[in-house]
C-alpha cells in the first residue's frame, strides 16, 4: 500500500472518499486512492442528479468494481453543482487518476466552515495504518 | 465509500492456504476467503479485467489447490461412484475425466459439482468444490460397500490451471504432454516427479489444469511462470475465474448450483445419465421433470448501464416478479452486465425483462449463454 499517493492539499473521510475546496463555496468530491486501490477495477458509478440536496452522511450513489459495490457518501451537507459525466463512458478513471480526471461530484457547501472538521492528510494516512 | 465484503483485508478463524501461498502474498494478491481457504482474487498489475482479458487472447495461471481432492479405491470403485453421482461414466474410458454432479437423494438439489477422474475400474480420483469435498467424502464413505475406501487427498495434492489460446505452448514448455483430448488425462513427468495433466477449464478457452503433489506445487508455478513470460502471460486470481466463467454460462456451486437448486432448473441433463440404474436423486429428480413448472436457468444480457448481481430480482414488463438472478458479473468482454438467472416458465429468449439492482431498475434481455463465443474449449 506504500506506494499509494495521497496529496497534502486535499480534505479526507473515513469513508476514503477526499474533498477539494474549489472556491466559491464549491468542494469537488472523489475517492482516494486507497478506496480504488481497494475496490480493484472500477466499472460503474451511479452518481446524485445536479441539484439534488445532501446531508452530510447521506447515501448519494455507488461506485461497482469487478467483485464488489461500495456507497458514496456525501462528506458534507449541499446542493450537487455538477457531476462527472465522463465516468459514465470511462469509469476507469476512478483508478487511472482518482485525485484528477477520476472526480465524481461538486457540491455548493452550506457551511464552508465544515471543511475543516474533515481529515487532513496526516491523519488519514494514519487512519490507513 | 466504504469497501465491500470482498475487500476487507480481515480474515476468518485460522483459513487455510494453498501450497501457493508464499508466493501469492510476495506477489502482494489480494486475498479472499473462498470456500475456508484464503485464495487470490487478483493481483497487482494485473487486476480482473487485465487477467480476464490476458486469457482470452493470451494465458494466464490461476492457483485452484482450495478444490478438494479424493479418491476412491477398491475392486469395482468406478461402478460405485457411478452408482451415486449423476453423469454415466460409462459414456467414457480410462484415461478421461467427467463433470458430473452429486445430489441429495431426497431432493434432487445439487450436494456438489465436481470432476471424476476414471482412473480405472478400481479406482476413480475425484476433484469437488473446496467447501464441499468434506461432505461428498462423508456422503461417499457412508455409501461404500466393504472393499472400496474413501480418502480425503485435498493437501495431497495442488491444481494450477493454465488457460488461454498460448496454454498449449506453455504446458509443452516444460516437457509436458499436450496431446490430450479435452477432458482427457495423463500423469506425466516433471523434473523426475509426478503432475496429472488434464485438458480441462472453467474459463472457455483451450486449456490444462496440472495436479501436482502439494509440495512440487510451488517449483511448477514458478516454472509456469517463467513459461509464460515470452506470452505476456500473467497469474490470474479467482475474480477474473469468475468473470470468465460466467461470461460461458458456467455454473458456480452456491450459486447457480445449490440445494434448492437442481440439474432439471439449472439445465445440466446432460450431465445425468438417466439410463442408468440409479444414482442419488435419481426419482427425486424424475418426479420434479413430471410435475413440471419449476423454474429453468437463463442469461440475461443488460441492455441499460448496470451491473446484476446475485439475489436480485428480476420482473417483466408489468413488474411482476418473474425470477432471481444466481450469478452476475460485468462481462470484460462485452462491457455489459450479464447474468444468470432463475426464471418462471413462460419467459423466452429476447424476452425484454427488468432486473431490480439495489432499488434501480436495470433493463436486460433474456438470452442462451454463452455471452461470449471463443474459439475451442
Amino acid at each position: 500500500m506504500s506506494d499509494l499517493e495521497y496529496p497534502g492539499d486535499l480534505r479526507y473521510t473515513s469513508d476514503h472518499e477526499w474533498v477539494k475546496d474549489q472556491g466559491e463555496g464549491i468542494v469537488r468530491v472523489g475517492v482516494s486512492a486507497f478506496a480504488q486501490d481497494a475496490l480493484g477495477d472500477v466499472v460503474y458509478v451511479s452518481l446524485p442528479g445536479v441539484g439534488d440536496q445532501v446531508s452530510a452522511g447521506d447515501s448519494c450513489g455507488e461506485v461497482e468494481s469487478t467483485k464488489s459495490v461500495s456507497d458514496l457518501y456525501a462528506p458534507l451537507q449541499g446542493e450537487v453543482t455538477a457531476i462527472n459525466e465522463q465516468l459514465d463512458a470511462t469509469p476507469e478513471l476512478v483508478n487511472s487518476d482518482p485525485y484528477g480526471d477520476g472526480w465524481m461530484y461538486e457540491l455548493k457547501v452550506a457551511d464552508a466552515g465544515a471543511l475543516d472538521g474533515l481529515l487532513d492528510v496526516e491523519a488519514y494516512k494514519a487512519s490507513l495504518s | 465509500m466504504v469497501p465491500g465484503p470482498a475487500t476487507v483485508r480481515c480474515m476468518t478463524a485460522e483459513p487455510k492456504t494453498s501450497p501457493l501461498h508464499d508466493r501469492h502474498v510476495a506477489l502482494g494478491a489480494k486475498l479472499a476467503d473462498f470456500g475456508g481457504w484464503q485464495m487470490p482474487i487478483e493481483y497487482p498489475g494485473g487486476g480482473v479485467l487485465r487477467e480476464h482479458t490476458a486469457v482470452r487472447e493470451r494465458v494466464g495461471i490461476f492457483d485452484v489447490s482450495h478444490l478438494g481432492k479424493a479418491l476412491v479405491r477398491g475392486s469395482g470403485a468406478a461402478d460405485f461412484v457411478n452408482s451415486c453421482f449423476t453423469n454415466d461414466l460409462r459414456k467414457v474410458a480410462p484415461p478421461k475425466a467427467q463433470y458430473t454432479m452429486c445430489l441429495d437423494d431426497e431432493t434432487a438439489g445439487v450436494v456438489d459439482d465436481l470432476i471424476q477422474y476414471f482412473t480405472s475400474e478400481d479406482e476413480i480420483f475425484l476433484v469437488p468444490n473446496a467447501a464441499n469435498t468434506a461432505e461428498v467424502v462423508r456422503l461417499l464413505q457412508a455409501a461404500a460397500p466393504e472393499g472400496i475406501e474413501i480418502t480425503d487427498q485435498h493437501t495431497d495434492y495442488g491444481i494450477i490451471a493454465v488457460q488461454g489460446p498460448k496454454a498449449p505452448e506453455v504446458v509443452a514448455a516444460l516437457g509436458l504432454p499436450i496431446d490430450l483430448d479435452y477432458m482427457s488425462f495423463r500423469v506425466a513427468q516433471w523434473q523426475g516427479r509426478d503432475v496429472i495433466v488434464l485438458r480441462s477449464g472453467y474459463t472457455g478457452e483451450k486449456g490444462f489444469e496440472l495436479v501436482p503433489r502439494w509440495d512440487d506445487a510451488p517449483a511448477l508455478w514458478d516454472a509456469l511462470v517463467e513459461a509464460m513470460a515470452p506470452y505476456d502471460g500473467l497469474p490470474c486470481g479467482l475474480g477474473a475465474r469468475d468473470t470468465l466463467r460466467t461470461e460461458m454460462g458456467y455454473p458456480l456451486h452456491g450459486n447457480d448450483l445449490t440445494l434448492d437448486i437442481t440439474p432439471n432448473m439449472a439445465r445440466a441433463g446432460w450431465a445425468v445419465g438417466r439410463g442408468k440404474d440409479a444414482f442419488w436423486g435419481k426419482e427425486a429428480l424424475q418426479r420434479q421433470k413430471d410435475a413440471g413448472g419449476y423454474r429453468l436457468t437463463w442469461g440475461l444480457l443488460a441492455t441499460g448501464r448496470g451491473i446484476p448481481r446475485s439475489h436480485c430480482e428480476v420482473k417483466d414488463a408489468s413488474g411482476a416478479v418473474i425470477g432471481e438472478v444466481t450469478s452476475g458479473t460485468m462481462s470484460p468482454t462485452l462491457k455489459q452486465g450479464i447474468a444468470l438467472a432463475l426464471l418462471d416458465r413462460g419467459v423466452s429468449e429476447g424476452d425484454d425483462v427488468v432486473i431490480d439492482v439495489r432499488g434501480r431498475e436495470l433493463p436486460a434481455t433474456v438470452v442462451k449463454p454463452p455471452f461470449v463465443k471463443v474459439e475451442t474449449s
